[in-house]
Formats: C-alpha cells, sequence, structure tokens
C-alpha cells in the first residue's frame, strides 16, 4: 500500500509511533531535538521523517511550551456562536496572538479546527480537558482560576 | 434512544453461534450500511477483508470524529463504548483478525483512561483468545479520519491521502486486508445481530449552530425538517443549514422529509447527518469563509488542486468579504471548486468546494451584498 | 482487456497503467512527479486523463475492462493547465536554465499566471548543495530520490496543506545533516529548487588574474555527457572539443583526471594485494566516491577500517599537478589554481574536507562548465579536436571507464592481475560487472587464491550490498545510480537510456584507447621512477592517500 522506506523491518512488532510521540511529548510537554534523536535511534526510523511526521499533526510541538495550552475552536459551529468574540478576548486578556506563547509561560494559545463540543459552543481544550459554553465572562473566570490555581500550587512548594 | 441499547456480550456470543457467514447474512438482511458518511455496505465490507488472501488481518474503529458540527460518535463513546468494543470484537471474530485498533482523535483524549478500562473489561469477559484493542491516539489532523491517511498514521507516516485502488479492504495496514468502520457503525452492528427489532432507518444526527437545544438525537430517516427544527429551538428565523463543512449549504426547507434523495437534489450531501444552522442574522459568505479556512489547514498538502487550490479559495473569499470582491473573482471561486473536486486526490479535496458551489447557487445574493459594497466603495472613490 | 483510446479501439493490459498503455501506443501524457524507478505517487495531478468522462491521473489509474479514455479533449487539457498554474511560482524558463518543468509548460500549453506565490522560506546555502524552498513546487521527486534510490534520507516534508516544505529534520541546512552531497536531488528537481553551489566567479577570476596559472583537469565522465548541453545526442563522445572549449575559456593547461585514475589504480591495486596478501582488514571498499566516504562515514562507522587509503582520482592528480608537474614546469605552486571538472557535486565538498590535503582549489559541474562556456562566448559545436597537455594528459583505457559502474573494479583487476601473477590479464573486458544492475559480482583467480569482488551504485544497492560484504575481498560503490556518468553533476536527463548511452561512450574510448592497462601509462611510469618511487611508498603515502572520520548521523 505504501512504499517501504525501510523494507527489512518489521515495524508492526514495534509500538505505534503517534503513541510514541504523545508519551515523548508528555514528559516535557514538546518534543525537543533530544528526543527526535532519540526516538530515530530506537524505532530506526530516519530523522528526516520523524520530523515530517511531528510537524504534520498540530497537536505535537517542537518547542516549549506554556503550562497551559490554549486550543480554541474556530469552526463553523463555534463562530455562529460568538467563537469570535472569545477568539478577540482571550488575544487580548492574553497578550498573545494565536500560535504565541504568554511571556511568564503561563499560557500558550492555539486555533484549532472542529474539537466535537459543537453543542456547547463555543468551546475550548485546555491541556486537552474540554471547557464548553464559554462566554466572555466565563472565559475570565477560567483563567483567573487556573493562575490561581498555579499560584496555589507554588505556594504549596515553598 | 436505539443507539444506547446495550448488548452485553450477547450479542457476540450470538455472532459465534451463527459463524462467520451466519453473521454476514445477518448484516446484509439487516441492510447496515456505514455511518461515517459513506454508506458502504458494512457487510460487503467485512465480507472483502475476510476472504482476501492473506495471513492477516486487521480491524479499525474510527474514532476520529473530525468534521465540524459532528459529535455523535462522541456520544457513543461516552455512553455506550462497551457496545461498540463488543462490535470490534464482533467484526473481529467475523473477518478473522486478531489485532484491532481504535483510532481515537487528540481532541478526545480526555475520553482515553476511561475507555481504556472498558477495553480491559470487555476483553476479560469476552474471551477471544488472541484479539488485542489498542487504542492509538491521533493528533490534531482532520484527514487521518479519512481512511488511507488513517492507515498511513498507525503505520508511523504522515497522515496524508492515498490513492485507490489499492483498497484497504484488500491491501490497508503494512499491506493486509483491514476493515475501517466507524464508531456508530460498529455500535450498530452490535445491536444489529443480537436485536430482532433493530431499526436501520434510525440516525444519530448531530445538531449545532443558532439554536437553543444543540446536541446529538435520533431521528427516523424521512424526518420532517419541522420537527427537527421543533427540538432545535433556533432563536431566530433560520437561514440555512450546512451538513457538517463537506456537504453543502442548502436553504431551510420547513416541509422537506430529510431523506439521501431529498438532500442531493439541492446538490448536498447527508455525510454522518451534521447539521449546523444557521439563522437569518448572518451572511452564508461569512460561513463558507470559516468553511474555507477549515479546508486550508486541514488540507494533507500532498496533491497541487487541494493544496494551492484551498488557500486561494480562502483568499478570494477574504477579498470579497472586504468589499475589494468583483465579479471575476466569482469565476475564479467556483472554477477553482470545481477544478478541486475534479481533480484531488482524496475526499477531503473532492468535497472542499461543495460549500462554494451550493452557496452560491443557493445564496447568490448574500455574494452581491459584498460585491455591491465594493461598487459602492468604487463608486465613492470615483466622486 | 478492450478499450477505446481517443476514439479507436485497442488492446490493453490491465496490469498497466494508463500512462504506460498511452506511451505504449504512442500518446504522450505530461508527468512531473512520475519518476520511472519509483511506484507512482500521483502528487501533482498534471498526468490528467478522461476514463469514463472521469479525470483521473494516469500513473496511478488502470484501465477499467471497457473504459473510453480520452487524453487529448479541453477537459482534460485545461484541467492539466489549472493544476500547473497552481504550481506556484512559474520560473521565467530561460534556455540555459534548462529547468524540466518549462518543457512541461509548453506541453500543457500554459496560457495564465494568476496566482501569486505566498512562499516565505530563507535560502539554503551550503558548499556543494544549494536549496531555495521558495522555488518549490512540492514535486517529491527528491524526497523520494534520497530516500528510496540513495538510501540516505536527509529530507522529507514536513508541515501540512500549503506550508508543506522539503527540509532536513529541524529545519536544519543539508550541510548540517547527514546528507551525502551526491546531487540526486539535483538532477530530479523539475524547477532548479535545489542546485550546485555555483563556483564559477572563483575560477574567472582566477582565468582573469594574470598571475594565476590555472589548470583544469577533466574527469572521464566529462567527455560522455557534455555534448548533450550543446545539443548533441546521449552518448556522443567529445573528449577533444572539451579540450578545446578549455583552453578557449583562458585555461592555461588541460590535464586528463584518467592520468590520476591510472595512478589511483597503482596505488589502489597494491594496497589490495598487500591486504590479501598480509591479512590485512577485508572486503577493502574503494573511496574514490566523496558521496560513498560521506555515506560510510554517517552510517558505517564499523567499515571505516575497510576503507581504501586512497585518494580520488582528481584529488591525487591535484597534488601531482602542484608538485610534480609544477617542478617540471618550473612554475610556484602557490601561484598555479587546479580547477577540476566534474560530474559530481560532492566532489565540491571533497576538497573542502579538513582530512585531505588537496591540492584541488575548486570544482566546477559539467553543468557549470557548459555555462562557463557559453559565457565566454566559445561555440562548442564547430571546436577542432584538441589534444590534453602532454606533461599530464596521456591516459590508459582503465582510467576512463572509472566514470561506470563497474569502473574502478575493471581497471584494478586489469592492474592487480599484472602485479600479483606478472603476466597480462587477457580477457580485459570484465563483462559480469559491467551494466545497470545494481549490484554485481564476480570472481578471478590470482595465484592460486580466489578473489570474490562486487560492485554497487545508488545509496540503496549500496546498503543492500553491505549486508553482505563479507562474501568479498574487493568492493567498488558509486553513490549514484549509474557511476560518475549519472553524477549530480551531470546534464539532467529525462530518458533513462541516457546512462546506459553515456557508459557505452566510455567502453568504446577505452576500446579504441592505444593503452588500456593503468601500469602501461608511460607517464605513470615516468611519476613513479622520478618522484614517487613505488606504489605504497612514504612519497605517495604522504600526497596520494588519507584518512577518515566518524560522524554524527544527526
Amino acid at each position: 500500500m505504501c512504499v517501504g522506506i525501510m523494507p527489512n523491518r518489521d515495524e508492526r512488532k514495534r509500538k505505534l509511533l503517534m503513541n510514541v510521540l504523545h508519551e515523548a511529548q508528555e514528559k516535557h510537554g514538546y518534543i525537543s531535538e533530544h528526543m527526535l534523536k532519540q526516538i530515530s535511534m530506537d524505532y530506526d526510523i530516519p530523522i528526516a521523517r520523524l520530523y515530517g511526521v511531528v510537524k504534520f499533526y498540530t497537536m505535537f510541538h517542537t518547542e516549549p511550551q506554556g503550562r497551559y495550552v490554549i486550543e480554541f475552536c474556530g469552526s463553523p459551529s463555534c463562530v455562529l456562536n460568538d467563537g469570535t468574540k472569545l477568539e478577540k478576548f482571550l488575544e487580548a486578556e492574553l497578550g498573545v496572538n494565536v500560535g504565541g506563547t504568554t511571556k511568564d509561560g503561563m499560557f500558550s494559545l492555539y486555533k484549532t479546527s472542529c474539537i466535537g463540543c459543537c453543542d456547547e459552543a463555543p468551546a475550548m481544550l485546555v491541556n486537552g480537558e474540554p471547557h464548553t459554553k464559554l462566554t466572555v465572562e466565563r472565559a475570565r473566570l477560567l483563567l483567573k482560576k487556573l493562575c490561581g490555581a498555579h499560584e496555589a500550587k507554588k505556594a504549596r512548594k515553598r | 434512544m436505539q443507539i444506547l441499547r446495550q448488548t452485553k456480550l450477547e450479542a457476540l456470543e450470538k455472532a459465534r453461534s451463527l459463524g462467520s457467514d451466519g453473521v454476514l447474512a445477518l448484516l446484509e438482511k439487516r441492510g447496515l450500511e456505514g455511518r461515517g458518511g459513506a454508506a458502504f455496505s458494512t457487510a460487503k465490507k467485512w465480507r472483502g477483508s475476510r476472504d482476501a488472501p492473506a495471513d492477516e488481518r486487521f480491524i479499525v474503529c474510527n474514532a476520529d470524529e473530525g468534521e465540524p458540527g459532528t459529535f455523535k460518535d462522541k456520544f457513543i463513546i461516552r455512553h455506550n463504548a462497551e457496545t461498540m468494543i463488543e462490535g470490534i470484537l464482533i467484526a473481529a471474530y467475523t473477518v478473522g483478525a486478531k489485532r484491532c485498533f481504535i483510532y481515537l482523535r487528540g481532541e478526545y483524549d480526555y475520553l482515553r483512561p476511561r475507555l481504556e478500562g472498558q477495553i480491559a473489561d470487555v476483553l476479560a469477559r469476552a474471551k477471544m483468545e488472541g484479539v488485542t484493542i489498542e487504542i492509538v491516539r491521533g493528533a490534531g489532523a482532520y484527514i487521518c479520519g479519512e481512511a488511507t491517511a488513517l492507515l498511513q498514521s498507525i503505520q508511523g507516516f504522515r497522515g496524508t491521502s492515498m490513492y485507490k485502488p489499492p483498497n484497504p479492504t484488500t491491501c490497508g495496514l503494512w499491506g493486509k486486508p483491514t476493515v475501517i468502520n466507524n464508531v456508530e457503525t460498529l455500535t450498530c452492528a452490535a445491536q444489529a445481530v443480537l436485536f430482532e427489532d433493530w431499526n436501520n432507518s434510525l440516525r444519530l444526527f448531530s445538531l449545532s449552530g443558532n439554536i437553543k437545544n444543540a446536541g446529538v438525537y435520533e431521528f427516523p430517516l424521512g424526518v420532517r425538517m419541522s420537527t427537527v427544527i421543533d427540538v432545535a429551538r433556533p432563536a431566530r428565523k433560520l437561514k440555512a443549514m450546512s451538513f457538517g463543512c463537506f456537504g453543502g449549504i442548502m436553504p431551510v426547507d420547513e416541509n422537506m422529509q430529510i431523506t439521501p434523495e431529498a438532500v442531493c437534489r439541492e446538490n448536498c450531501h447527508h455525510g454522518a447527518y451534521s447539521v449546523i444552522f444557521i439563522d437569518e442574522g448572518n451572511n452564508v459568505v461569512d460561513v463558507s469563509y470559516s468553511i474555507a479556512k477549515f479546508y486550508t489547514y486541514e488540507s494533507c498538502g500532498k496533491c497541487t488542486p487541494c493544496r494551492e487550490g484551498t488557500i486561494r479559495m480562502l483568499n478570494l473569499l477574504k477579498k470579497i468579504r472586504s468589499g475589494k470582491g468583483v465579479k471575476k473573482d466569482l469565476q475564479t471561486l467556483r472554477e477553482l471548486a470545481v477544478h478541486i473536486q475534479e481533480t484531488a486526490l482524496c475526499g477531503l479535496g473532492q468535497t472542499c468546494g461543495n460549500h462554494v458551489l451550493t452557496s452560491m447557487e443557493h445564496f447568490p445574493k448574500d455574494y452581491e451584498y459584498y460585491l455591491k459594497k465594493n461598487e459602492a466603495g468604487e463608486s465613492k472613490e470615483k466622486k | 482487456m478492450k478499450i477505446k483510446l481517443n476514439g479507436k479501439e485497442i488492446e490493453a493490459d490491465g496490469g498497466k497503467s494508463l500512462l504506460d498503455t498511452c506511451r505504449e501506443n504512442g500518446i504522450n501524457v505530461p508527468t512531473l512527479c512520475y519518476h520511472a524507478s519509483l511506484f507512482p505517487e500521483a502528487r501533482c495531478r498534471v498526468c490528467l486523463v478522461e476514463m469514463d468522462g472521469k479525470l483521473v491521473t494516469s500513473c496511478s489509474t488502470k484501465p477499467r475492462e471497457g473504459a473510453s479514455i480520452i487524453t487529448n479533449n479541453e477537459h482534460v487539457l485545461k484541467a492539466r493547465r489549472l493544476n500547473m498554474e497552481l504550481m506556484v511560482p512559474q520560473p521565467s524558463c530561460k534556455k540555459e536554465d534548462d529547468l524540466e518543468v518549462c518543457g512541461i509548460y509548453e506541453e500543457v500549453g500554459m496560457r495564465t499566471a494568476r496566482f501569486a506565490s505566498i512562499k516565505e522560506y530563507k535560502p539554503d546555502l551550503g558548499a556543494a548543495v544549494i536549496r531555495d524552498n521558495n522555488k518549490c513546487i512540492n514535486c517529491g521527486r527528491c524526497v523520494r530520490v534520497c530516500a528510496d534510490i540513495q538510501g540516505v534520507y536527509a529530507i522529507d516534508f514536513a508541515s501540512r496543506a500549503h506550508n508543506e516544505h522539503v527540509t532536513p529534520y529541524s529545519e536544519k541546512h543539508l550541510a548540517d545533516v547527514a546528507c551525502i552531497r551526491c546531487g540526486q536531488c539535483i538532477l530530479n528537481c523539475p524547477v532548479g529548487a535545489i542546485s550546485e553551489r555555483s563556483h564559477i566567479e572563483e575560477v574567472v577570476a582566477a582565468l582573469d588574474d594574470n598571475e594565476k596559472h590555472v589548470v583544469a583537469q577533466v574527469a572521464p565522465s566529462i567527455r560522455a555527457a557534455l555534448g548533450e548541453l550543446f545539443g548533441m545526442p546521449a552518448g556522443t563522445l567529445v573528449t577533444g572539443k572539451t579540450v578545446a572549449a578549455l583552453r578557449r575559456c583562458g585555461f592555461d593547461k588541460v590535464f586528463d583526471v584518467d592520468l590520476g585514475a591510472d595512478i589511483t589504480i597503482m596505488e589502489e591495486a597494491s594496497e589490495l594485494l598487500r591486504r590479501v596478501e598480509k591479512n590485512g582488514v577485508l572486503p577493502m571498499i574503494t573511496t574514490c566516491c566523496p558521496g560513498w566516504i560521506l555515506m560510510m562515514e554517517f552510517f558505517y562507522h564499523g567499515l571505516i577500517e575497510n576503507m581504501s587509503t586512497c585518494k580520488s582520482p582528481h584529488e591525487m592528480l591535484g597534488m601531482l599537478i602542484k608538485t610534480y608537474y609544477a617542478k617540471k614546469a618550473g612554475i610556484d605552486p602557490k601561484k598555479i589554481v587546479v580547477v577540476s571538472i566534474m560530474p559530481c557535486t560532492a566532489k565540491k565538498f571533497e576538497s573542502t574536507r579538513p582530512e585531505m590535503e588537496s591540492g584541488v582549489d575548486y570544482v566546477l559541474t559539467t553543468r557549470e562548465l557548459a555555462r562557463l562556456v557559453k559565457m565566454r562566448k566559445v561555440d562548442f559545436a564547430t571546436l577542432p579536436d584538441e589534444e590534453f597537455d602532454p606533461a599530464l594528459g596521456i591516459s590508459t583505457g582503465a582510467g576512463v571507464i572509472f566514470g561506470a559502474t563497474g569502473g574502478v573494479m575493471e581497471a584494478a583487476l586489469r592492474t592487480a592481475h599484472f602485479l600479483a601473477t606478472g603476466k597480462e590479464l587477457e580477457k580485459l573486458e570484465v563483462a559480469e560487472i559491467r551494466g545497470m544492475k545494481g549490484i554485481k559480482e564476480g570472481k578471478i583467480t590470482l595465484n592460486g587464491k580466489e578473489i570474490r569482488f562486487a560492485c554497487a551504485h545508488g545509496g540503496a544497492n549500496a546498503r543492500k550490498l553491505m549486508e553482505r560484504k563479507d562474501d568479498y575481498h574487493f568492493i567498488e560503490v558509486m553513490a549514484c545510480p549509474g557511476g560518475c556518468i549519472g553524477g549530480g553533476g551531470q546534464p539532467i536527463y529525462r530518458d533513462p537510456d541516457t546512462l546506459r548511452k553515456r557508459t557505452e561512450a566510455l567502453y568504446s574510448a577505452d576500446r579504441s584507447s592505444k593503452l588500456r592497462r593503468s601500469h602501461q601509462n608511460p607517464v605513470v611510469k615516468q611519476i613513479y621512477k622520478e618522484m614517487l618511487g613505488a606504489p605504497l611508498s612514504e612519497k605517495a603515502e604522504e600526497l596520494l592517500h588519507t584518512h577518515y572520520v566518524k560522524r554524527d548521523r544527526f
């Protein structure tokens, strides 16, 4: 079906790459160059191909991310439910453009395609957890809560 | 709701007593068709994979629900995952597969912990020797819901579409016969095997957009639009409806009976019955613009017409919305939409122009509104 | 099965693609991403034809029974044109650029160019191969050739949709990753988005500098291919014209790298025999191909001790030009500029290797030479045939066949036989290592001992051969398919038969040579007598041998 790149390797016996990449990313929130080299060696995958796979998927990152990765939906159902208002609010409140990370390293902001929460639009994922029915007020409260949780965690560590 | 009926491993037991041929005959009799949008005969697909000469076969459950406006598979995974898992096992039994996969989109990863527990539980009780179900985690690519791209992703490649033939049914994962079925299809398969009174005319509708009661509903084919609207409760008068992003935009006709034929008459496609309602407060061109944006970033990038055409359509719509569009831009937009439809490699490219063509057909005034803005701007300049 | 092709009913093979069927019936269908040696990818969507009214890509579609295929109606032509139009930017198509895509524009009849480019990439500049993604049309040939034919996999597509672009990992420069600089990507790029780093400017500066004594040395492969860039058919031997052209361009002396090849044979055959006799490391692997050297240094650290320590022919000759020739001619070596005319892009990197003490100052590819000749307004086709300068211009047939895959092996055997047994090898043409088969092998008996040898061309074939390397005593590897005549610096070819024609030109040059064995070359004998002493002597080791390093493949 596909042209075998390393035809001698029996890839089926090995762990599936998508899961390997997710697990690698879970360690530090992104897939570093060092990890690419490690995976390339461990799974015998040419590193150019590995990089090409990582960059294909929007949820894989090759740069450090904020503590909270926000992915808000930009698809029609959310847009029809004031999604653009939410987008503008997030950009203004966080002080970053879509695709950027706040200077304090707390938030990374992304606009994604439909996340499947169309019946509770507008919606977004924060570190993979869904937050729905987001009026500007609810979004504001959510951001505050997240910052607060982080402060509390820092306080507990002291 | 029929979709929530649990089969509690009795369907698998019945399948075993019927034997592989028996299961296929029963599913044929029930008339079960794929619920991912393509409506292909499930029995025919399973038979194709079972009978293709090979030493190994695979079952893949496509849980990469990514079509905007669609959330029915999420509903099933949340509320009836065990029946879906049983459907996978019935497919594995019937086709002769051992290794099964659930390709779960990255945006549903929060469903994974519970799902993993349910899989372990069902497998422990099902007693299917050597059969495994692995969850493959997607990472944010709509195109990986397309069968060939999904298989590329599982095999550790970029999720680009591949031309057919070869068809995944006979030549899929690692060159072996592979059944790829939607979440709803597999759930229905288990139910169709077990329940004598299983109703094949019921469909799961995902309703969203400018309505108050967005959600998953079960309606029979042929349901009247007015019934659906009553349930959905729009705040304002509805103007248009879009079947996901791919199916096209058509006017809302309260008297219409929703069947594949009726939808086809409007040059649209029902797909997985995801309906995005658009009320009179919106210009359809704006909706088209957000759909065009979707395709521009979800194209896999492999074939020329889709990779280059989607962004050019987006730029034309941007120009038109900004009030700088001229009639020629509409012509070019139409030309691109038809061209990508005719020459793209996969279903994404083949359907990414539907919203343009149908919105132009059914809502020409919405486009005229923006063109007039340009003429007004021009006449202001001339003065 | 019976199908209708443009209205005519024909018998078609259901297992062949529509593209092959059309071509067999004399119908031309334009292609772009299609590569004769690889599975079709159906990426570019230019090879469209109509099957029963529906547009399909002919490269990936097989006929249906009774189908009606149309290749030339307005529907098909318009669709092909629009796909070409969507591949932006369209290069300016000057004749001297020799871009494949320009021929395709003509084939499809391009009329409009309505779309602007949206690409904004930084060019990737290096010592040998340079890339400019702003010119790329995403045909993917470079990626697949590097991966499947060369077995190197230095580049792949990254990102998605209109952001899809070709890159080494982590957006690095090619010069910083495991790229072997073979230039096969250049040969397969239809728009010139990948090309060689040009050294024409530097060479012209030297030529115009009265203080400098500029010497050209010409590789065997040039004479078999340069004519193609001046309208001559593939396989035309243009040795004499090449020498004349170089002189007209201003080179003070024109020498023959084939002589360097003869010296390489003296050294390498001696090295092989020493290893065989003294139980040295075997198999011995040739090292005249710098692309292959890089491949071993990146991917086969364990084979470094197997590599011959001999430099490549032009590097050997380059050293001799600045020592032996400089002394003989009474010229200060610091005033000598050595320019190698090579079919190879990796040689541009080779002469900059710190491990290699190099006498070569610049490397120009065959394509660059053609550009230089045109720049200096020399009318190549009407030039008379001239001879190389005799000081370092006499060579043998063994030297000239270096350009073909198997040629180095054959030349080495001709001399090894003599050095080992004192008798000449009678069957000069070793048929089993000639030809385009990916891996070739044979054996020979020297003093009662069986010596097994093998050669491979193309990186993927080399990798396969390395898996059974211990079956052999002597292995030749050429990184480029066909050997140097198919090198990354050669004229871009569309017809795969071109390689065979160029090879035949070299073999015919061998057949018509007075001397066909390296050890019979009188200049070679003289150089050893006057300067080097004997092969593998201390002086020879100093000037003509080198060493290698392990490179991190990341």
